[in-house]
């Protein structure tokens, strides 16, 4: 069973079930992208989009983005920040961390496979 | 070229409308605000108007229960039911028609080939199967109605239940009304013949008189008394405003977790019927011929009523998976 996969209704260290990104289908790659940036803190639409653009060189729709935000926020991955602006920044939550972390240590295992395996076959 | 700041404001107001209105309330300034943003950086952009039509359809399907997010487990079964409930009413539409046109045929003379003979058994059966889940259905629910009601707390269940029951006795009475007017139906001297009593086809055909082809031909129509005209208009209305009310008051019902599971089951068993229900039709349409004096002759109408039907069970199936998968809420016990 991938590691993704495994942490599905597993739970975290305080006893809390904990989320995997392997639920949000096509949108667990923009789900990623959001939960990195707002790992630095908390941020509103726009900067989310530019960060992700940033650090990815993906520049996420305004639907998409929106889509996989409700999604994470349904899934108490993210939460949104009280502000008087229009704005609404977001947050991570700390099940979002651990669901974060537990994917990317899961895409770091192919990675190193994959290096390793091209390394051998094709110098 | 850069739009003027109203005119961004107005482009973002009116990709805004893509979304559902609950969606809007909750996530709408916030996202004019990223659109704007967006529409200033970028004024044109075809992509950006495409996502954002993709994914506010993602967001009206998650609203009635059919896709995208999934929502709180009560409101994702309640979502999924009524928009069960709208699918199954496109569907009977266009069934009872098809079913009704051949109780009457076979009122007047046998059917000559064995593919409309067994289509007949088969749809017939499927409608006995409808009618007891749709009595079993609202049991529940009306109880519900009724308990908060007589409790005072059936704020927002009044509008809906008062369309139920006036698009209801509308619908019952005008069936009623041109069922026992037209002759060929019941009143005859060949009543006894075929699977259902005379009266069961009469108002069957009157109450599905609006699925016809002659919309397509105006002046053929023209030529029907006023009445019926009338009533070809005034049916579907009332259709779609039964529809509409009992939608509306399931959404608003809270019933309980029981409740909710015996009606996914119910709805489970629906889909099943609807699809050998559809089978039948498929078995006429395809291999059942005009019969004696063209009165099984499956039109262009039937045709368009196979595809409309089968996109409802495509809905209904859909439904269905969506309402179970309230996790062991829904499906324990």
């Amino acid at each position: 069973m991938p590691p993704v996969a495994k942490a599905r209704g597993s739970r975290d260290r305080a006893g809390k079930p904990s989320e995997s990104l392997g639920t949000l289908g096509r949108y667990a790659g923009p789900a990623t992208l959001i939960l990195a940036s707002l790992a630095e803190g908390a941020k509103h639409g726009y900067a989310l989009t530019k960060d992700i653009e940033a650090f990815a060189g993906v520049r996420l729709a305004p639907g998409t983005l929106y889509e996989a935000l409700s999604r994470l926020q349904g899934q108490g991955l993210i939460e949104a920040v009280a502000s008087d602006d229009r704005r609404r920044p977001y947050r991570l939550t700390a099940a979002g961390a651990e669901a974060l972390r537990a994917h990317l240590d899961a895409q770091r295992r192919v990675a190193d496979v994959g290096l390793h395996r091209l390394a051998g076959t094709w110098g | 070229m850069q739009d003027s700041p109203v005119e961004t404001v107005r482009r973002a107001t009116v990709l805004l409308r893509w979304y559902p209105k609950d969606w809007r309330a909750r996530y709408g300034d916030e996202f004019a605000e990223l659109l704007i943003s967006d529409l200033t950086e970028r004024p044109r952009s075809w992509r950006r108007t495409v996502d954002v039509a993709r994914n506010g359809l993602v967001a009206r399907l998650s609203v009635a229960g059919l896709g995208g997010a999934a929502l709180d487990r009560r409101d994702q079964a309640r979502a999924s039911l009524a928009s069960l409930g709208c699918a199954l009413a496109v569907f009977l539409a266009f069934g009872i028609a098809m079913w009704s046109q051949l109780t009457i045929g076979w009122q007047w003379s046998d059917p000559d080939t064995t593919a409309t003979r067994a289509a007949m058994v088969v749809l017939s059966g499927a409608m006995v199967l409808f009618a007891g889940l749709a009595l079993l259905a609202a049991i529940p629910v009306v109880g519900a109605v009724v308990m908060r009601l007589a409790h005072r707390q059936g704020q927002g269940l009044v509008r809906p239940t008062s369309l139920v029951l006036g698009c209801g006795a509308i619908l019952i009475i005008g069936s009623r009304h041109f069922g026992n007017g037209w002759p060929g139906t019941g009143g005859h001297a060949w009543a006894h013949q075929g699977l259902v009593p005379g009266g069961v086809a009469a108002f069957s055909w009157a109450s599905t008189l609006f699925v016809s082809s002659y919309w397509a031909h105006p002046s053929a129509l023209l030529s029907f008394p006023a009445g019926e005209i009338a009533w070809m208009a005034i049916s579907p209305t009332a259709v779609i405003g039964l529809v509409i009310g009992a939608t509306k008051s399931v959404r608003r019902l809270e019933l309980s977790p029981r409740a909710l599971r015996f009606e996914a089951r119910l709805s489970g068993v629906a889909t099943l019927g609807m699809l050998v229900f559809l089978g039948g039709c498929c078995t006429w349409v395809v291999d059942g011929g005009p019969g004696p004096r063209d009165l099984f002759h499956a039109g262009a109408i039937d045709a368009a009523g196979l595809v409309a039907m089968a996109a409802a069970v495509a809905v209904a199936h859909r439904a269905v998976s969506r309402a179970r998968r309230g996790g062991p809420w829904m499906t324990a016990g």
